[in-house]
């Protein structure tokens, strides 16, 4: 029993894991595919859908409303709230520049999104004060806690469901409708795209709200998981870079399954060698699963010719 | 096109400062050398009897600081303004010159000076073994590489206890038996002047010339028969090799080293100096910090704004922002605009 124990353990971490990673990495891909933007604020996007999710959630289970309701309104209300901060982002910051020079943009996108990063951590920190907020438990109900007994914590699960749906939903937009199809197009030729009538701005500002949205998701959706803090972003900034190196820049579908590959592969590390390793053991794999890859393929496992994209 | 726009679109092109010629006089000749201007050396001999004048040791600290800052801003510019490669792990170097000084003294018993050589070398050995491995990647993809690396060697740092001892903190010798601040000074003063020199040594030999033509356009450079790759790890080498140098002196000036000198937020706050001081010119970033950082203390003292720590960072985020955004040339740019107008820039460009 004790080994299935820890084998259920492995998995549900892994998937919870990868899970997020790829609902995280999916948004920077995109927002690198289309616009040509590293985007380094991608983790404070993260932090406000959890302050986001927090703040509504509190408010909202005051009201008596079913169970489920709080929860879900918590979540898409996060990820309304980080789309339209990120759209406003864009709308600002990004099309001064844009307007102004194209020359080196990716190094100053890059250097602007920084700017942006400190002035989020600094202003969450300066509004809401350098506290943890969380929830013990996102998800209750009768049939949720028969779960638990059997020892399947109901929020990881529904934190993965909520994962799959999320990417789910933003592939097929991507692949079944003419804004996704817009998207796709502007991701391939710019110029092209522009002469058959696409308008650019609005794309370039749905791209970037569409990011923040996927961010904030897996933000308030972890909120059990990792309580909100104005400096939270780093690590799941870090990771989504991760993916993104691991599997070649931009590529959307690599990064869902680069997100779900380094979610086993720290849920590996923390089940089976941190007893050898210590506590740092996941960093030291993760590092040298991608020196290992970087050395075999320059572009990440999935990437082909991206180089002259990234240069 | 205008003037402007290839200004703002170009920011590290000054190749060959203008209107200052090999008949240069033998003066101006040796000054160039050191990589000094006459204006700058006008600024740095006024900068003196100021320095020697200032009592208020609040002062000298933060003096100290900016000074520190700013000579690692011109160690990641060396690096990001002229082989346009961004070390993300910048802090992390630093952080480790501290560490091997420090953990030398602690566990050994070293004195201060005997650390320096490892220090140095330990974080350029890494710069290195890091170079050879990411610089080829080139882009992000670096950026990242060094990030990655970074955050490995702050895991290490926090978890090593036995070594470091974590987020308690590891108690280092001070440089000086004195408790009086000014020798730290005057000890910074020294090795931002070494630092500045070298740097520019570097930047107006040879080598120096590769550096930037392998930053404007690598395949040009190595259709001319520059080893790009030879010359991108030998510049990152050297510029973490001077993050390790001034991380020996962080360690013994400050006394107490805790993991959070490795976080990437002191990677950023160096990086928001560097560009702000403008890439590609080395002295911009000394600058930037000469300025940026008194007034931030200045700051503080402000009644209504004391103890809002997070104000002066939004300001450092605003700041680069509308620095990428208006003037991605930063401030040596728009000094150099500025004199350009005047007729001014003989005096401000060294000698070759």
């Amino acid at each position: 029993m004790d080994a299935l124990r820890e084998i259920w353990e492995f998995f549900s971490t892994a998937m919870l894991r990868g899970g997020m990673y790829s609902l995280m990495a999916v948004g920077l891909a995109l927002v690198f595919g289309v616009m040509n933007i590293a985007n380094f604020a991608h983790g404070e996007f993260y932090m406000l859908g959890a302050f986001f999710g927090y703040f509504i959630l509190s408010a909202v289970s005051k009201l008596g409303l079913p169970v489920f309701v709080p929860p879900i309104l918590a979540i898409v209300g996060a990820g309304l709230g980080v789309a339209a901060v990120a759209g406003f982002f864009e709308r600002t910051a990004f099309r001064a520049l844009r307007r102004r020079s194209k020359g080196q943009w990716l190094m100053n996108t890059f250097l602007l999104t920084l700017g942006i990063s400190i002035i989020l951590q600094n202003g969450a920190r300066l509004v809401w004060g350098a506290k943890y907020r969380g929830v013990t438990r996102m998800w209750k109900g009768q049939s949720l806690n028969q779960l638990l007994e059997i020892g399947l914590p109901p929020d990881r699960l529904i934190g993965f469901l909520i994962a799959v749906l999320s990417i789910g939903g933003f592939v097929l937009f991507l692949n079944k409708t003419d804004t996704g199809r817009a998207i796709r197009a502007v991701s391939q030729d710019e110029t092209g795209a522009s002469l058959v009538g696409v308008n650019l701005g609005r794309i370039h500002t749905l791209v970037f709200a569409l990011s923040g949205l996927l961010a904030g998701v897996a933000g308030a959706s972890l909120l059990s998981v990792t309580p909100a803090f104005p400096f939270m972003g780093v690590m799941p900034l870090y990771k989504s870079w991760f993916v993104l190196i691991l599997v070649g820049m931009g590529s959307i579908g690599g990064s869902i399954v680069g997100g779900l590959i380094l979610g086993f592969l720290e849920a590996f590390a923390t089940t089976y060698l941190s007893n050898y390793l210590g506590s740092g053991s996941q960093e030291f794999i993760c590092l040298t699963v991608i020196i290992v890859i970087l050395l075999i393929k320059p572009n990440g496992i999935f990437g082909k010719s991206v180089k002259s994209a990234v240069e | 096109m205008t003037n402007d726009a290839a200004v703002a679109e170009r920011p590290t092109n000054e190749i060959s400062p203008p209107a200052v010629h090999a008949s240069a006089s033998p003066f101006r000749r040796a000054l160039g050398a050191l990589g000094l201007s006459p204006a700058g050396l006008a600024v740095m001999l006024a900068c003196l009897p100021l320095l020697a004048s200032l009592e208020n040791e609040y002062w000298i600290k933060t003096l100290t600081t900016a000074l520190m800052y700013g000579a690692l801003a011109m160690a990641f510019d060396f690096t990001s303004g002229y082989i346009g490669i961004v070390n993300f792990g910048f802090a992390a170097f630093w952080g480790l010159g501290a560490y091997v000084t420090g953990c030398l003294s602690y566990h050994l018993g070293w004195g201060p000076w005997q650390g320096l050589i490892f220090s140095v070398g330990a974080a350029g050995a890494l710069g290195l073994l890091l170079g050879l491995l990411t610089i080829r990647l080139g882009g992000i993809f670096a950026a990242c590489m060094t990030w990655f690396v970074a955050m490995a060697m702050l895991s290490v740092t926090s978890n090593w206890v036995t070594m470091t001892r974590g987020a308690t903190g590891l108690t280092i010798p001070l440089l000086f038996k004195s408790s009086a601040n000014f020798p730290y000074l005057v000890t910074m003063v020294v090795l931002t002047l070494v630092s500045y020199v070298a740097l520019s040594r570097l930047v107006r030999s040879k080598a120096g010339l590769a550096f930037q033509a392998v930053g404007m356009d690598q395949e040009s450079a190595a259709i001319s028969g520059v080893d790009a790759n030879f010359y991108k790890v030998l510049n990152f080498t050297i510029s973490c090799a001077f993050a390790g140098f001034i991380g020996w002196f962080f360690a013994h000036y400050v006394g107490v080293l805790t993991p959070q000198v490795l976080h990437t937020r002191a990677t950023v706050e160096i990086m928001v100096i560097s560009y702000i001081g403008g890439r590609g010119s080395l002295w911009g970033g000394l600058a930037a910090a000469l300025l940026i950082i008194p007034s931030m203390e200045q700051l503080k003292s402000v009644q209504a704004l004391s103890d809002i720590m997070e104000l002066r960072l939004l300001l450092y985020g605003f700041l680069m922002i509308m620095v990428m955004i208006y003037y991605p040339g930063g401030l040596s740019e728009l000094f150099r605009a500025l004199c350009r107008k005047l007729g001014l820039l003989k005096w401000v460009t060294a000698a070759k």
